[in-house]
């Protein structure tokens, strides 16, 4: 469904279209589709069945069951009364602008010196002064803290979400899209560190018109955290606006989100724990190679040929990364007849002008999609009934009655399930990198290449172990509720020898990927399964273990 | 004299201080439509009724300080909903969400109907619609409520500080649950 005009409109789009939410020309678009296709009517009533079932909600469950206000409504007058002596009370200075140009100078020069008391008292009290102060703090506060080592989450639009370790003495670069960094470029963005308050007050500084908003609100990565959060709306230029936020403790930035004018936006966090390893102890801080232009596996003097190399190869999977494309896009790299091949069937339209935007002008690359001949529709047959569906129906009462009710047990296994499915997409993209550059490959690769091939790889592990983690801290209290049993890490394999290769290890992080995943599956009653042993709790803690255990080895031998 | 020129801007100050009553009356007016919405959407995000109470009146107060700071607000409605949304998270943050919005909800939904005509099937479709609802993730039923309250992907987009593909995606994969549930 996602392979529209030829094929048919995704969800969202109709939704938006039900919403009234799409530009009039695709709008039209999707209404002559409509008009032709019965199976994406039938698709657009059942969403809009779904609305109304909202509204009947709202009406008779949100408005009909919540506690009323427990006290009379008051009329507003006393609060506008409140209100109006407050703004009374506002200096004139604050008037000026919606003056006349001869009153304004007339009265400016009447009242200069009432002008400046009037900005000291309103020091901290107007968005913009607030700002500007807020930001010469925190800019003299990161000045008096030794450079550390951090690490960075990025979540993009594309929806790739990847955890990055920057700074340090050295000090390096976060690795950013090429459009993402032509933007802030364009919008004279220090983009070697966007969660800083040094480039954001450079770039605020440098706008001839803006507007400041500052709240205080809780850090979105730590919600008993609060921080303050600086928005700055440009009235011009690539970078509509940009969120800073600062914790209140210490003013160090902990977030920074940038929208640009062409709708794109990235979104910086500061992962506030610090990574450890399977053993508990912190993970050495980690040097991110900066960002570099492409380095073939060649000697820079001989010309350039039309033959694509491992190294051309790697470049393209690399490319693919930073834009998303590799985590669950049918999205096919193939190194044939001296060209990197660029293929897939039924990639998103949108996905498609990314990749070619990405890709085209490179003559070593080819880039070919094309749609599927026929739909494809499999109709799901009748489940099998199993043996160990009663079992593990017991095992779901139990958490159910562990979690405090079926909305609570649903709850639940949506979270732990949605980051099961995040933590899968770089399971498979980790082994597609090892399977793609075994280690043989990579024996012949220039030391750049090998760096480069071993972030890609890191990234993915990070992002993995960020997952792991999640699922591991709602799924552990629960399960040991039900007497699940810890398992010692890492009991499987012994520790990686000094000839093992990351490529193992990640191909093993795969195969505890998906036992734990079949496993959560069974636990939460999505698909059923036997449970012979009885120990299902003990069985997926054991298999989390074993796959933090994993990617302690992948993360070693990567680090070699 | 130019000294006594008074411009449109300073004529516009002048009426607007005379016009206060006037602006009272609105504010007054939009407070009477909406208050419930904003109380109810401020229980949805975890405030206790006296609190979600007191953060209604001061969500209106900021409307009509606003305004007559000269503000210009486009779209009052939307505007409310997302001064409404920070101050209850903020007071959320400071109290820890003493009380769940849902707390009594399942067992009020269970509960034979006072009415005996209220059908038995009804009350069932919705208790499980209602389950479906809160098994959504934070952001989701944010979105959700802000746009059953009429909100545009714009305002929602304003409201939570993301952008309106978010809202876009975050609706999409909430009415897609909804709508398995529905199905069923």
């Amino acid at each position: 469904m996602s392979n529209w005009p030829s094929g048919h409109p995704e969800e969202g789009l109709l939704l938006r279209a039900l919403d009234g939410e799409l530009p009039a020309r695709k709008a039209r678009q999707v209404r002559k589709h409509l008009e032709a296709c019965w199976q994406c009517r039938a698709e657009m009533e059942s969403l809009e069945a779904t609305v109304a079932e909202c509204v009947r909600y709202r009406k008779q469950v949100l408005a009909g069951l919540l506690p009323e206000a427990p006290n009379a409504w008051q009329p507003l007058d006393r609060g506008f009364d409140r209100v109006d002596a407050e703004l009374a009370a506002t200096p004139l200075w604050k008037r000026l602008p919606r003056l006349a140009p001869a009153w304004q100078w007339g009265v400016a020069a009447a009242a200069a010196a009432a002008l400046l008391i009037a900005a000291v008292v309103q020091l901290g009290r107007t968005p913009s002064v607030q700002a500007a102060s807020l930001l010469e703090k925190a800019v003299a506060a990161a000045s008096a803290r030794p450079a550390t080592v951090r690490t960075i989450g990025i979540h993009m639009r594309s929806g790739l979400a990847t955890l990055h370790t920057v700074g340090g003495a050295a000090g390096n670069w976060l690795p950013l899209p090429p459009d993402i960094q032509m933007a802030f470029q364009a919008a004279h963005y220090d983009v070697a560190d966007p969660l800083s308050a040094r480039a954001f007050q450079a770039w605020r500084d440098s706008l001839p018109k803006k507007t400041d908003d500052v709240e205080t609100e809780p850090a979105a990565a730590s919600p008993h955290e609060l921080c303050y959060q600086i928005r700055t709306q440009a009235a011009e230029g690539e970078l509509a606006s940009a969120t800073l936020l600062l914790r209140v403790a210490d003013l160090a930035p902990v977030e920074s989100k940038f929208e640009f004018r062409d709708q794109n936006w990235i979104e910086f966090t500061q992962v506030m724990e610090p990574p450890f390893q399977p053993d508990g102890s912190p993970v050495a801080p980690t040097q991110e190679a900066p960002l570099r232009p492409v380095v073939p596996s060649r000697p820079a003097a001989v010309a350039p040929r039309l033959s694509a190399s491992i190294s051309d190869e790697l470049q393209v999977v690399s490319l693919l990364h930073r834009i998303g494309a590799d985590l669950g896009d049918p999205v096919e790299v193939n190194l044939t007849d001296g060209k990197v091949l660029v293929s897939g069937a039924g990639v998103s339209p949108e996905r498609q002008r990314q990749v070619h935007e990405l890709l085209d002008g490179d003559p070593n690359v080819e880039v070919r999609f094309s749609q599927p001949e026929t739909a494809q529709i499999t109709l799901p047959g009748e489940a099998p009934a199993t043996s160990g569906d009663t079992a593990n129906v017991g095992i779901q009462t139990r958490l159910e009655k562990q979690l405090g009710g079926r909305a609570a047990f649903e709850r639940f296994s949506t979270h732990v399930l949605d980051g099961n499915e995040a933590a899968m997409s770089h399971a498979y993209a980790l082994r597609s990198v090892a399977e793609r550059f075994p280690a043989g490959s990579e024996a012949s690769m220039a030391a750049p290449d090998r760096a480069q091939l071993h972030q890609l790889a890191r990234d993915h592990v990070a992002a993995l172990e960020t997952e792991v983690r999640v699922m591991e801290s709602a799924l552990a209290p629960v399960l040991a509720g039900l007497g699940a049993r810890a398992t010692a890490a890492g009991a499987i394999e012994a520790a990686p020898g000094a000839d093992a290769a990351w490529q193992k290890a990640a191909e093993d992080t795969f195969r505890s990927s998906r036992r734990l995943e079949v496993l959560l599956s069974v636990l939460l009653g999505v698909t059923p399964g036997e449970n012979a042993s009885g120990d299902l709790p003990s069985q997926v803690l054991a298999a989390v273990a074993d796959l933090k255990a994993g990617l302690g080895r992948c993360q070693h031998l990567l680090e070699q | 004299m130019a000294a006594f020129y008074m411009s449109e801007e300073l004529v516009g100050i002048l009426r607007q201080e005379g016009a206060a009553s006037e602006l009272q009356t609105q504010v007054a007016q939009l407070f009477e439509e909406s208050r419930e919405d904003v109380f109810r959407y401020l229980m949805t995000l975890g405030l206790t009724p006296a609190r979600a109470q007191d953060a209604t009146q001061e969500v209106f107060l900021r409307l009509y300080a606003a305004l007559k700071s000269g503000e210009k607000i486009e779209n009052p409605r939307g505007w409310i909903f997302r001064v409404a949304h920070n101050w209850g998270l903020k007071v959320r943050a400071r109290h820890a969400a003493e009380n769940p919005f849902d707390a009594d909800l399942e067992a009020k939904l269970a509960a034979p109907a006072r009415d005996a005509e209220q059908d038995l099937l009804e009350r069932e479709r919705m208790l499980s619609f209602h389950r479906a609802v809160e098994a959504l993730s934070d952001q989701q039923k944010r979105c959700l409520f802000l746009r059953m309250e009429g909100l545009r992907y714009p305002e929602i987009a304003a409201a939570m500080g993301i952008s309106p593909s978010a809202v876009s995606e975050f609706l999409r994969r909430a009415m897609a649950r909804l709508k398995k549930v529905r199905d069923e």
